[in-house]
């Protein structure tokens, strides 16, 4: 601080608690309304202080929600995504700082443009793709007419159809989403860090690229792999559309999509109650998170945007 | 941050490996998720884009551009498009402004420090979905407490019929979110600005405020510029949950956003070609922001080295 | 690399090199089935399939609820494009062209004509099979009929000297403006959520005005919408004149607008003959229903059903298909019907099941039971009122009711709102024209 300004802060203490006031106002009613009964939660005005319901509404919407298993399901998923995002990452990124060979700046580049298709765009599509991953082989096959090779040894003629339907499955919730440039990226600007004398040492000692990766690369990129795995996890819980569109088993769904169908519609009970300690329910694992690793949190949320 | 040598073969090590075999088996599994799950889904929008089909698919006919044709004639698109503006623009606003102030502030005070910013990071943690339903909860004009505060004041607020009402909401909630992400980088930028430099101005006389915007805030133009970039990406792309938990894009369409539209002509009216053309208009605006993008992860590498 | 191994040892098994696991004889064949019915009707439909179950031992149908009516189409879309289709799947009556023209079902009086099943297809109710018939034969096997009634609250009507709603549109806007004024109710009508089928289809069929050219399309694809030249227009300004005046409320997200009737909140409610069980329940007024009203100096038609039907999909078993005509035997058999009408309160299929209702002296007991079956009897049925046939109709009434949203914004005028949901649909009914040529 250069100098004193004592009303200045006076009105940097304000600006800062009336935005924390903003941010904590809906998780305070979510709270408020968490605890009352169905009849007191439709009252006009709701009341401003919490009921006594809390509990009863929270094992209430934990029977509802199916949640003992849209937990498991979430966090399955979660950590798969993170697991599987930052290992293809650094792989990619590995092969692509650390290799010479002909298509290097080909992969670079098609890993780059996948940034110009978010999930959001190629939703049919990719459905499609998800409903029957082996699609590509089934085209592939076709066009090589690879039924008809097979003939002369049988004397039959078959068709082949081959199908790898990862609806409702684990498999379909994540792999779709752990391909990443920017975490690819993330892993490059840092694997450009690391000095040149660490590889010229491995490379005199004899070291293979995956032995060198493995001994010196990755001890090296803890901090950062810890700091993206926050990020990436948060990035998986919230994970919406996908689950939404992927999942028609209710017991395959996530706990963000089982808490969007305790959501009073307009043809449903308003138990908002249920439906709104059902989202801090959601909520916590990402919240703790992001309060006991803010630190870390912050860390990976900048280098991953660089 | 890229503090090494500045990439020789762009991007490559000095000491590198000549194993091309183990190069290719490590880009494998990235290579083939990506075309399994990004390149095969686009062709085939594009594919798509120009055929009438049938959502069973045992009828398809090739239409040329008559999908891009109607899409651009009708005045729902439009509507959208310009729906869609509206709200990124107004989002990306209000949220880079409550974000420099919050950090500004956040920069001035010692005591507490900490907490506030624990607290503003919040809602980061919070799915979009989550967040939309938390305020959609909070403005409900049957039951809402904040609904009745306004309905108190004598406004008749009632997102459910007033389309102005819907829109503001989408924005507060979708603004409310992503508040945190612009503050992070705020206050990063803000506390790597040379102390030597505010001292320098402090000497001439410069009181805090006029400090912040004559000396901070052209330092931070590269942060600014990334953040109205991944502001407008998280407006377009990022808001598809947002909008399905408070409004589903109505009413009459007043925020039915391009994502939310493609959504809706594909998986509920079963359009499948119109909904495929719209997902290419869509990567043609992704293909804009990511130059953008690009053109600063490119600059401040530049400016690190 | 389980990528690999799975579709290779897929592409074994579709070779027929991997052997297949034999079937014992003993074993009950499986019938997927695929619903859209949540809370207690959902749990009804489950205990249909378990009577099914128990009353044989060849075939065990298991019914699985797959989300609302939306979803259920979309995830029957998908799977049978990745050849994961189940037996049956519950389709709303709006999906009905698009199930028809899909080259992806068999119909059900093929089904059951394959399977050496009489079915005496002249008994079942007019107005419901009239609905899903092509060519005079059965398509579909109706499951769940409803069409909508009026619901008021008698205590409101008789407080304000009146007995009972007036049949006519005008009559009944003085009851309940004057309900509102004297104070005896907060509001004279809430608006159901699925308005455009009750207010706009079902009025159009019983004023009978035209909907669409063609006989509201049955007569062919190139039908052409044409409410926005009827009667439905001053309709919509009704109904926008009642929400402005308060006189009818629409409930937002989250709270439900049969509540604003059962609570005592609104005199009346027009909603699916299917609310009784929920009415039932949940009023805790003196509740009643009663015909739809319709307008000055028209004669009253029959109104037309909505909800859905069960569809065979393509591309299973024969032993199978043998199983699934089983079921659609149990389902069309007079018991099963009985009880299906009084528990749900959806209308009987066949007029064998209205007779054994009535004979027991059911309706007497519960008069407004009744009210849905006279109601879509009603008249002598014209062009107007035999129902709806439209490709891609789920898109054509999203569109209308955005447009309604916009006359209840005060965005456009409600001549304005239908001539834009007409041009809407118009264009959606040519695509679908185009695809379809020649194929209905």
């Amino acid at each position: 601080m250069v100098e004193r300004a004592p009303t200045l802060d006076f009105i940097c203490h304000a600006i800062l608690v009336l935005g924390a006031a903003l941010i904590c106002l809906p998780l305070y009613f979510a709270i408020v309304a968490g605890s009352l009964t169905i009849a007191d939660v439709q009252k006009v005005p709701l009341p401003w202080l919490p009921g006594d319901q809390y509990w009863a509404n929270l094992e209430a919407a934990w029977a509802k929600g199916n949640f003992t298993r849209l937990f498991l399901n979430s966090a399955i998923v979660a950590v798969g995504i993170t697991v599987g995002k930052v290992a293809i990452s650094i792989l990619s990124a590995f092969a692509i700082t650390y290799f010479r060979f002909r298509f290097r700046m080909t992969a670079f580049w098609l890993i780059f443009t996948s940034l110009m298709l978010p999930v959001e765009v190629r939703i049919v599509p990719t459905f499609e793709a998800v409903s029957n991953a082996a699609l590509p082989l089934q085209w592939l096959i076709d066009a090589l007419d690879v039924g008809a090779w097979l003939s002369p040894l049988t004397g039959k003629r078959y068709e082949i159809a081959i199908e790898w339907n990862m609806i409702n499955t684990y498999g379909g919730l994540i792999l779709p989403l752990i391909a990443s440039a920017t975490a690819t990226f993330l892993f490059r600007q840092f694997f450009l860090t690391i000095p040149e004398e660490l590889c010229e040492a491995a490379r005199l000692d004899g070291a293979s690229p995956l032995r060198f990766l493995r001994s010196i690369v990755l001890p090296l990129s803890v901090s950062n792999i810890v700091a993206l795995s926050i990020i990436l996890f948060l990035y998986g819980w919230n994970q919406y559309l996908w689950p939404l569109l992927f999942t028609t088993d209710k017991d395959m769904a996530t706990v963000v999509i089982g808490l969007k169908h305790l959501v009073p519609r307009a043809d449903m009970e308003p138990a908002w109650n249920i439906a709104m300690n059902a989202a801090l329910l959601a909520m916590l694992p990402p919240v703790i998170v992001v309060i006991a690793l803010q630190r870390w949190f912050v860390k990976g949320l900048v280098d991953s945007s660089k | 941050m890229a503090k090494a040598a500045p990439a020789r073969e762009s991007g490559l090590k000095r000491a590198h490996f000549r194993e091309p075999r183990t190069a290719y088996l490590l880009l494998l599994p990235q290579l083939l998720i990506l075309a399994l799950f990004f390149f095969i889904p686009a062709i085939r929008a594009l594919a798509q884009a120009f055929l009438l089909a049938d959502p069973f698919g045992a009828r398809s006919q090739f239409v040329w551009f008559d999908n891009f044709t109607a899409l651009l004639s009708s005045p729902e698109y439009q509507s959208s498009i310009w729906v869609t503006v509206v709200f990124t623009i107004a989002q990306s606003a209000i949220t880079l402004f409550v974000a420099v102030v919050l950090a500004f502030a956040t920069d001035r005070v010692v005591r507490g420090r900490g907490t506030y910013r624990g607290i503003l990071l919040l809602p980061y943690a919070i799915a979009p979905v989550i967040a939309g339903i938390l305020w959609a909860f909070l403005f409900n004009p049957a039951v809402g407490p904040l609904a009745h505060l306004l309905h108190a004041l004598g406004i008749p607020w009632d997102p459910n019929r007033n389309g102005d009402h819907a829109m503001i909401l989408v924005i507060a909630a979708a603004s409310w979110k992503h508040i945190c992400y612009d503050y992070i980088f705020l206050l990063a930028g803000i506390l790597a600005v040379p102390q030597s430099l505010i001292e320098a101005a402090a000497v001439d006389g410069a009181g805090p405020i006029l400090r912040f915007v004559r000396i901070v805030i052209p330092l931070l133009g590269p942060t600014f510029f990334f953040l109205m970039v991944m502001n407008f990406v998280y407006g377009l792309f990022d808001t598809f949950a947002i909008v399905d938990a408070v409004t589903r894009g109505g009413p009459a369409g007043a925020t039915n956003i391009l994502v939310y539209k493609v959504y809706q002509d594909g998986f509920i009216n079963l359009d499948l070609g119109s909904s495929a053309a719209q997902s290419v208009m869509l990567m043609a605006f992704a293909l804009v922001l990511t130059v953008l993008q690009f053109r600063y992860i490119e600059r401040s590498v530049n400016y690190d080295v | 690399m389980t990528i690999a191994r799975r579709t290779m040892m897929a592409a074994l098994a579709a070779i027929g090199l991997a052997a297949a696991p034999s079937v014992q004889a003993q074993q009950r064949i499986e019938i997927q089935w695929w619903h859209a019915m949540g809370g207690v009707l959902g749990e009804r439909t489950n205990e249909v399939a378990q009577r099914f179950n128990a009353s044989q031992t060849k075939y065990t149908v298991v019914a699985v609820n797959k989300g609302n009516y939306d979803e259920v189409i979309n995830g029957v879309i998908a799977a049978y494009r990745a050849k994961r289709q189940p037996h049956l799947v519950q389709i709303y009556e709006r999906g009905f062209m698009t199930m028809l023209l899909s080259d992806a079902v068999v119909p059900v009086h093929q089904l059951m004509a394959d399977n050496n099943y009489k079915v005496d297809w002249d008994d079942f109710i007019k107005p419901v099979a009239g609905f899903y018939m092509h060519k005079g034969k059965l398509m579909t096997m109706p499951f769940n009929s409803s069409t909508p009634i009026l619901w008021y609250n008698k205590d409101h009507f008789e407080k304000a000297g009146f007995g009972k709603p007036a049949s006519t549109w005008q009559e009944l806007e003085k009851q309940l403006y004057e309900i509102k004024a004297k104070g005896i109710a907060e509001c004279g009508s809430a608006l159901a959520g699925d308005y455009h089928w009750s207010l706009i289809e079902n009025y159009s069929a019983i004023n009978d005005q035209p909907y669409a050219t063609k006989s509201n399309g049955f007569d062919g694809l190139d039908t052409e919408l044409l409410f926005n030249k009827t009667t439905v227009v001053p309709q919509i300004a009704r109904l926008k004149k009642w929400l402005d005046d308060g006189v009818m409320q629409m409930a937002g997200q989250g709270f439900s607008p049969e509540q604003l009737y059962t609570s005592g909140k609104c005199a009346t409610f027009i909603a699916s003959t299917a609310a009784h069980g929920s009415v039932e329940r949940n009023a805790k007024i003196a509740w009643s229903a009663t015909y739809l009203p319709h307008e000055q100096g028209v004669t009253a038609r029959n109104s037309t059903i909505g909800g859905a039907t069960v569809w065979v999909m393509k591309g299973h078993k024969p032993e199978e298909y043998a199983g699934v005509a089983a079921f659609m035997n149990f389902l069309a058999s007079t018991d099963l019907q009985v009880w299906w009408h009084q528990v749900t309160g959806y209308v009987p299929l066949t007029n064998a099941a209205y007779k054994a209702a009535k004979s027991t002296g059911y309706y007497d007991k519960n008069p407004t039971r009744e009210i849905a079956v006279l109601q879509l009897s009603r008249g002598t049925p014209t062009a107007n009122s035999v129902g709806f046939r439209f490709g891609n109709f789920t898109q054509i009434m999203f569109a209308q009711r955005q447009e309604f949203e916009a006359v209840v914004a005060g965005k456009k005028t409600p001549q304005q709102a239908m001539d834009d949901a007409v041009r809407r649909g118009n264009e959606i009914l040519r695509q679908y024209e185009k695809l379809h040529a020649g194929k209905y």
